[in-house]
């Protein structure tokens, strides 16, 4: 019986798959201790494809980019592409690509910042405009929508901080957004008070932060914000440490600050 | 053992020098270095990225794409010609193991590969070399410092890129140990690839999955297959700025492809010796 | 000393093709012996089974059933190939090596030692008339030169058996004339040689004994002597014989109780007319060039 078994080529095909299909097993598990330990450190550094993402751009030809290679090259074709979608006013199809370019290639800061401004400040437009224009549509429906599309850029800063975690510039997009489309002075300020903290962040951060906050009518907060920061401004250029003291001096007189207790600049 | 320590020395070389004769490496390597020199010229269409990174990205993107085309079209073609023009048989005719016979052609191949990514290295190199000095004459101090790169890591981002290639060549010979033709090998070596590629998918899925026989079949598939995001460490190598990787994880890359590539050739030599020439 | 070279017994090879595992006999129940220092042919018709049987004593292919040994070793075994050297048929070579080089090739593959490499792969060379298009490259080489060097690179480990599948098959009347020569000096050195062809003119005066296979058996073997002579009958070649003579002959036949049954012009065949013509052509044609020398 075994040796008739054996000369049947179709027994002796399915052994042979068994065998070297335990034999890789076996090598998997030999393996497993080396690729765990590597994995830790390369996964988190790596740029990799959701199954999501490798179904678009299989879909769209682009099997190179997925399998590592030339994925700048590929990511800003596909940025070029997204133009034209963005110029079509085509909004579904503009977030399936901004979700390929970024996820393509998540290095370049260009493509998180620009989707995250389509997003919050062009979507809306048109989509008021699609719903019959700026007077047809009530404040509460309008808002409603920045709102909506305000998280959605959110959402992709999001996960653009998480590439780029020691930049100030996508935390201070977040907070323009809430400044400019939301009016949300509160988390605009947490956003650039975020933003302030980055050795990047542009000089006008730390401003528009305390600018914020009295807006809030917090002006001792953003008194003694100013004040503290007022010191580290000693290498900043000459113009942002009189800007700052110029603030300084407007919260002391609305703040009815006494002379001789007023902030005494060292430089 | 000195033997046929000699044997497989002979049978690499005679298939290091089958395979550099081939049109199609020098197409390759020409392309390849020609892809690379015209970086420069692509980033044109960047978006942000640093000049430097758009170059890494296309040099490694043409070391990987080139390289492993190169690793299953050259194993696979100078296998099937030994056996098409029947130069195997006179081969094994002499006091020659088949398992030599094997060793001899993997490692003439993997020659051929390290030429092929040592070249494309150096050239990369060059040109990143040569950006650099002159985005740094033109803005002196004021250039990024997360622009500058470890050189030296290039090399050994290569010397791993190269590992993968043997990891390619050895499942290769392994198809090539069971198949009757040639494109039969390339077409089925170039879905394994993409398998391997993708193969943290399957890890990741299962790992949602519920119990049962999709599961399991998931489970085996990424068993069965090994993991070539692993050797993804270009970035992490070479940018500085990038969290960079631990020698023990280059050694343990390393350790993890030698372990694929002895496997591979074990089950290849099983199946070819009882093939019939 | 072992006396068998090669020693078959009773040999089968089956094999199994398709899914569903088709036998396909290629031979059948082989008994073979072929001794030391001897010319063996194997003969038969395309896919009578002389190559898979080559194949089995090369120790490349297993049998399904029965025995082969070389020297009193099992054919499979790695050692036994040292003794063995073979000429695959319509050989094919690496063609960017030079005719030096594949023979050096192949002498370093046999473990020969680098101190005595040089000398044998020239003598190789040498004995097969190849010294002179030695540092061609091999893809420059007509059929017949690469028959010859294939028999180099097969003699260059000085093997005490050597297998010639179709040594002769697409080379012309001198280039098999030659190759013939050359397994003659084999013998003399020594060698045993299995030729294996299925163009029986060409090795009839080569061989000591053949056998004939067909359809995956073997049909006959023996002495070509005894195979081809009719020993029943004899034949005489006269000189200068008239017709009286040819009358009286056939009288003293009868009376002896024979019976003349033909009476025919002895011929030559048409390969010693070729090889005649071609070497009185040459000689006439050097003749010439040295005089156009002087």
């Amino acid at each position: 019986m075994f040796s008739l078994c054996n000369s049947c080529p179709i027994v002796s095909k399915i052994r042979t798959v068994i065998i070297v299909t335990a034999l890789l097993i076996c090598t998997a598990f030999l393996s497993q201790p080396l690729e765990t330990r590597v994995w830790q450190e390369v996964d988190s550094q790596q740029w990799r494809g959701t199954i999501k993402v490798v179904e678009d751009t299989l879909g769209q030809g682009l099997t190179v980019g997925i399998l590592g290679g030339f994925r700048a090259i590929l990511a800003d074709l596909a940025w070029l592409q997204l133009s034209t979608v963005w110029a079509n006013e085509d909004r579904v199809k503009l977030s399936a690509m901004i979700r390929l370019v970024t996820t393509l290639d998540p290095r370049p800061e260009f493509f998180w910042i620009n989707a995250a401004r389509m997003v919050a400040y062009d979507v809306p437009a048109w989509r008021i405009r699609k719903s019959g224009g700026y007077n047809a549509l009530s404040d509460i429906q309008k808002s409603a929508i920045d709102e909506e599309q305000a998280s959605q850029a959110f959402e992709i800063l999001k996960r653009g901080i998480n590439f780029h975690p020691n930049t100030a510039r996508l935390p201070m997009e977040i907070g323009q957004i809430y400044m400019n489309r939301l009016q949300n002075d509160a988390l605009a300020a947490k956003w650039f008070y975020e933003a302030s903290k980055f050795p990047d962040a542009p000089e006008f951060v730390v401003r528009i932060y305390a600018e914020l906050l009295r807006r809030q009518g917090k002006l001792v907060e953003a008194y003694k914000y100013l004040t503290q920061i007022y010191p580290s401004l000693i290498n900043a250029s000459d113009y942002q440490q009189s800007l700052v003291l110029e603030r300084i001096q407007m919260l002391e007189i609305d703040l009815n600050i006494m002379k001789e207790n007023r902030f005494q600049a060292t430089y | 053992m000195i033997a046929s320590l000699q044997r497989i020395r002979l049978i690499a070389a005679n298939t290091f020098l089958e395979a550099v004769r081939q049109k199609f490496f020098s197409a390759l390597l020409l392309i390849s270095v020609g892809l690379i020199f015209s970086a420069s010229f692509f980033q044109q269409f960047d978006f942000g990225t640093n000049e430097l990174k758009f170059i890494i990205d296309f040099g490694f993107g043409a070391i990987f794409f080139f390289g492993s085309i190169l690793a299953i079209a050259v194993m696979a073609q100078l296998f099937f010609n030994e056996i098409d023009s029947r130069t195997a048989l006179t081969l094994l005719s002499k006091p020659v193991h088949r398992s030599e016979f094997l060793i001899g052609k993997f490692v003439g191949t993997q020659f051929l590969l390290l030429i092929f990514v040592f070249v494309l290295s150096l050239v990369l190199v060059a040109i990143l070399f040569w950006r650099e000095s002159i985005l740094l004459s033109r803005f002196g101090n004021e250039a990024r410092l997360d622009a500058l790169l470890h050189y030296y890591d290039i090399f050994i981002f290569a010397g791993v890129q190269w590992v993968r290639f043997c990891v390619i060549g050895a499942f290769t010979l392994l198809i090539c140990s069971f198949a009757k033709t040639y494109v039969y090998t390339l077409v089925t070596s170039l879905f394994v690839l993409i398998v391997c590629q993708l193969q943290y998918i399957a890890h990741e899925m299962y790992a949602q999955m519920d119990i049962g026989p999709v599961r399991l079949l998931v489970q085996l598939v990424s068993w069965t297959f090994p993991n070539f995001q692993l050797f993804n460490v270009g970035d992490q190598l070479v940018l500085v700025g990038s969290s960079s990787l631990s020698n023990a994880a280059i050694i343990h890359i390393i350790g993890y492809g030698c372990i694929y590539v002895i496997t591979y050739i074990f089950l290849a030599y099983n199946n070819f010796r009882r093939r019939e020439i | 000393m072992n006396d068998t070279a090669i020693q078959i017994k009773g040999i089968t090879k089956d094999f199994i093709s398709g899914f569903r595992g088709v036998k396909l006999r290629a031979i059948e129940d082989i008994h073979l012996e072929v001794a030391n220092n001897e010319i063996y042919g194997l003969l038969g018709p395309n896919g009578s089974g002389k190559s898979t049987t080559i194949k089995i004593v090369l120790g490349l292919l297993r049998a399904s059933k029965g025995t082969c040994h070389i020297y009193g070793q099992p054919s499979h075994a790695m050692s036994v190939r040292k003794s063995i050297g073979y000429l695959p048929e319509a050989p094919y070579f690496h063609s960017y090596l030079s005719g030096y080089e594949l023979v050096r090739y192949y002498a370093r593959i046999c473990g020969l030692d680098r101190k005595i490499v040089n000398q044998r792969v020239d003598d190789s060379i040498e004995l097969v008339g190849m010294q002179e298009a030695k540092n061609r490259l091999v893809g420059t080489y007509s059929k017949g030169m690469l028959q010859r060097i294939g028999l180099a690179q097969a003699l260059v480990h000085d093997p005490k058996l050597v297998i010639l599948d179709e040594p002769t098959a697409g080379v012309d009347p001198m280039g098999a004339e030659a190759v013939a020569d050359i397994i003659r000096t084999l013998k003399d050195r020594g060698k045993t040689v299995l030729i294996c062809s299925h163009l029986l003119g060409q090795i009839e005066d080569l061989c000591d004994r053949v056998a004939i296979l067909h359809r995956g058996q073997l049909i006959r073997s023996g002495r070509v002597d005894d195979l081809l002579q009719q020993t029943d009958r004899e034949s005489y070649i006269v000189k200068n014989f008239n017709a009286d003579g040819r009358v009286a002959m056939k009288k003293v036949i009868e009376e002896q109780g024979g019976r003349l049954t033909n009476i025919e012009k002895p011929r030559r065949s048409l390969n010693e007319l070729f090889l005649k013509e071609v070497e009185l052509s040459e000689s006439t044609h050097l003749k010439k060039g040295n005089k156009e020398t002087k």
